[in-house]
């Protein structure tokens, strides 16, 4: 499957498989395939990040919310959010939404 | 009506089954096989239906070889070239545990019946039940087990867990020593409920070192049960008196230092320091999974995990004063004593 491009993947919503858990740990946060029987660290920023993905209506709108909280450019969060986010949905470990599909 | 398990089952009220608790399990133990590990404890658990263990070599064939698919293997333990134990799975039949001079045991999915094909020539090949079976059986029945050594102190349980050769077992013999009960030598079963975990007695055979054992008066010796036999220069001690369950109040993650011997609370733990600490790794069923990593993820929310650096070769003794006084501060204080409070009374120990 092509790695979707960077406008789309900003539009998209995004949300965990019925298949993946994940819990929250001090340090890291866990996320396990329930599949495949594969655990996933994520550090406490990438844990932060995929909260803020699964509450979010699209990716990109957890961008300046994240920019204010870590007191960084959005630039540079839009990059480490959208190559985490490509590096969950390359594991399976989130889903792209399909709005029209209901 | 009885269920298809029931059914399966067919249990028959003259058959002098031994009944056992052990691992969170009610158990019926077919009276041809002795289990002296599992210690003296009766039924005491409640629950609709129990797990059975029998020997059946006809029973467990005609399962294992009608068979339509090829069983995967799923675990392999090897010493040097030597295959000293595996595990093989296959629906419907379950889970296949073999062991070298053992013999062989198939636990159905659902934990609920163990067959069992001794080798022959193995007066001991129960022990394989209590030290794999069972732990394997209550991890199908929705307990997560740990590899660890448990014993209850104060009615609460310590487990501690570390790498073999560790320690784990000297530290539970010099806390039973120090007025505690035995809980399990080697696997603890835990249940989690409401955020409330239970820690379940499983074998409480203390195995000691030939030196250890020297060191120990008769009274101290006394303290740790019955001597049961020796095994490979290990001296076997069956403790008597044992509690089924009591809720954990502590995991001490034993780790090998150069320093002088301390504890610390792990408020940030390793997740997957916790994950590798469980047993029965083959069992990789998304319900046991997720139980598995919530029970990992109560243990660390609740601010149960602890790292006991220890040097190689210190007193067993005297870390289990060390643990007995981390736990005391828990309960006085609602939670574990500073680390710093203990180093300094491990320096004043020194004096």
């Amino acid at each position: 499957m092509a790695s979707p491009s960077t406008s789309d993947l900003l539009a998209a919503r995004v949300r965990l498989p019925q298949h993946v858990v994940h819990r929250n740990f001090v340090a890291e946060t866990v996320v396990l395939n329930l599949q495949t029987g594969q655990y996933h660290g994520l550090n406490p920023t990438a844990g932060r990040m995929l909260e803020a993905l699964q509450q979010a209506p699209t990716v990109g709108a957890t961008v300046s919310a994240l920019a204010e909280e870590y007191g960084v450019e959005q630039e540079q969060i839009q990059r480490d959010l959208l190559a985490l986010t490509r590096g969950l949905l390359e594991r399976e470990l989130i889903e792209t939404v399909d709005e029209d599909a209901g | 009506m009885k269920t298809p398990v029931e059914e399966r089952l067919s249990p028959d009220p003259g058959s002098g089954e031994h009944h056992h608790t052990a691992f969170g399990l009610a158990l019926r133990i077919d009276p041809r096989i002795s289990i002296p590990e599992l210690g003296s404890r009766p039924d005491s658990v409640s629950a609709e239906l129990p797990s059975h263990v029998r020997v059946d070599p006809d029973e467990l064939r005609r399962r294992w070889d009608a068979l339509a698919t090829r069983p995967e293997r799923v675990r392999e333990i090897h010493y040097g070239e030597t295959l000293l134990r595996s595990v093989d799975v296959a629906e419907p039949a379950g889970y296949l545990l073999w062991a070298r001079d053992f013999g062989r045991v198939l636990i159905s999915p659902d934990g609920i019946e163990l067959l069992c094909e001794p080798d022959p020539a193995n007066e001991d090949w129960a022990s394989i039940i209590s030290a794999q079976a069972l732990p394997l059986a209550a991890t199908l029945r929705g307990l997560e087990v740990l590899h660890a050594s448990g014993v209850v102190l104060d009615g609460r349980a310590v487990l501690v867990t570390g790498p073999p050769g560790a320690g784990k077992s000297s530290l539970a013999a010099a806390l039973v020593r120090a007025g505690g009960q035995l809980l399990s030598d080697d696997a603890v079963a835990l249940a989690l409920s409401d955020a409330t975990l239970t820690a379940h007695s499983g074998s409480v055979a203390l195995q000691l070192r030939a030196a250890e054992h020297e060191r120990l008066s008769a009274e101290e010796r006394a303290a740790l049960g019955r001597l049961a036999g020796s095994i490979d220069g290990k001296h076997r001690y069956v403790s008597t008196g044992v509690p089924d369950a009591a809720p954990l109040g502590g995991l001490f993650l034993l780790e090998r230092s150069a320093a002088e011997p301390a504890v610390e609370r792990l408020g940030a733990v390793d997740p997957f320091e916790l994950i590798a600490s469980t047993f029965n790794l083959s069992v990789r069923t998304p319900e046991r999974l997720r139980r598995q990593l919530d029970v990992v993820s109560a243990i660390a929310s609740g601010g149960l995990a602890h790292r006991l650096r220890v040097q190689p070769g210190v007193d067993a003794g005297r870390l289990a004063a060390i643990v007995r006084e981390h736990m005391e501060w828990g309960a006085v204080l609602g939670g574990p004593a500073p680390s710093g409070v203990l180093s300094r009374h491990e320096r004043l120990l020194e004096l």
